[in-house]
């Protein structure tokens, strides 16, 4: 049974999709990232899509996490993307961020 | 002022006098407000008529001294309407004032010519008369700084209008001139609109041109590169075009890494870059 708040969807041609519920507890990240990466692995996935659509701010302890994901991905040779960043979200995020993120980014998925 | 004894005084006193007091205060009236045609005739005409009947409704009312009542509401609004139109129609709310205290005067002078007031009565009429005129211009001040406040917000809004001309230059490409000097406040205007026209228009590419960017300090290239990161974080490409030499020198004089920002040279080079990524080609017609 997968975590509360996760529902990670295989798109075909080496794609998933993740969707972040509103019981995802971030504060389990070691679960989590085992949990998609053992699933991201099971399903030959090279890119992940972490839809970011529902979320209109996005604080540290979240960046910290997408930032924790993406590196976990990219050992696994996982892109991780992220789409429909809101526009309040990027707005704050570029605030704070010093760097360029560990993911990538897009408007929306690329069917 | 008890209502029995006062304002009776003072309602015989309009009643008895209303033609004489009318008039005068029509006469002021076109030379304060009738010159620069802020008012017709007929319009001082109506509005001498209107203000003596609400004021004798007041003088009648219950408690006339309760500025909370129907009536002196009545004539609140009666002046502040009149403000704000005269405010509309180019008028100075000096001349609205004056009008007011020539208003009070003409009163006082009418209650002169009245026999028979005892002292403590004229005392009290006039003490009532000096409030009610104080509480009027009140309103007509509150009516003009109300005008100015809309007025400023309007320019405000025209001036965010054309501080972030964001345009679709092609399918999901947007450009923004910047023009002038980016402060913290209109960084703040021109991502919030940016962000979201690319998210309302889906925009994949968006070319900022700084061709108009005069000088560039260390917190305006802050400015700069959060908002290259903001759009990056979208989803969308940024491309910054037309930094001028000196602005080239300024920026690496201050230790500020471009590296992670696509730049060209001219405005129609991003262009070419934007549509590069999009996998388009624009090519002369055979």
């Amino acid at each position: 049974m997968s975590p509360a708040g996760l529902h990670l969807t295989p798109l075909g041609q080496g794609r998933c999709l993740l969707e972040p519920g509103r019981g995802l507890d971030i504060s389990q990240r070691p679960l989590l990232i085992e949990d998609i990466l053992e699933r991201l692995q099971r399903s030959g996935a090279a890119v992940l899509y972490y839809d970011l659509g529902e979320l209109p701010l996005i604080d540290e302890a979240y960046y910290a996490w997408l930032d924790t994901l993406a590196r976990a991905c990219a050992a696994l040779n996982v892109r991780m993307i992220c789409m429909r960043m809101q526009p309040t979200a990027a707005f704050g995020l570029s605030h704070y961020l010093k760097e360029g993120p560990a993911f990538e980014t897009t408007l929306g998925l690329c069917v | 002022m008890a209502k029995n004894s006062s304002s009776a005084i003072l309602i015989g006193v309009l009643k008895l006098q209303v033609g004489q007091i009318s008039e005068t205060i029509e006469r002021e009236g076109r030379n304060l407000l009738g010159g620069g045609n802020l008012l017709s005739p007929e319009e001082i005409t109506d509005f001498c008529l209107e203000f003596l009947q609400l004021l004798i409704e007041l003088l009648d009312s219950k408690d006339p001294h309760d500025d909370a009542s129907p009536q002196f509401h009545a004539l609140e609004m009666f002046f502040n309407n009149l403000s704000r139109q005269i405010l509309v129609r180019g008028g100075r709310v000096e001349d609205l004032v004056r009008y007011i205290q020539f208003m009070q005067r003409t009163l006082i002078e009418a209650l002169g010519a009245a026999k028979n007031i005892k002292p403590e009565d004229m005392r009290d009429i006039l003490l009532y008369l000096s409030g009610v005129f104080n509480e009027l211009i009140l309103a007509v001040f509150h009516a003009y700084l109300d005008e100015k406040e809309r007025t400023i917000y309007a320019q405000e809004a025209e001036l965010r209008e054309t501080a972030t001309p964001i345009t679709e230059i092609w399918d999901g490409v947007l450009t923004l001139p910047i023009i002038g000097t980016l402060d913290s406040s209109r960084t703040m205007i021109i991502m919030e609109a940016l962000l979201n026209r690319i998210a309302t228009e889906r925009a994949a590419a968006v070319v900022m041109d700084l061709t108009g960017v005069k000088s560039i300090d260390s917190q305006v290239s802050h400015h700069l590169i959060q908002m290259v990161r903001a759009i990056q974080l979208m989803g969308s490409d940024a491309i910054v075009t037309g930094i001028r030499p000196e602005i080239a020198r300024a920026l690496t004089s201050l230790n500020i890494d471009l590296g992670s920002v696509t730049t060209r040279a001219t405005l129609s080079d991003g262009l070419k870059e934007a549509f590069r990524r999009m996998n388009l080609q624009v090519l002369p017609k055979a």
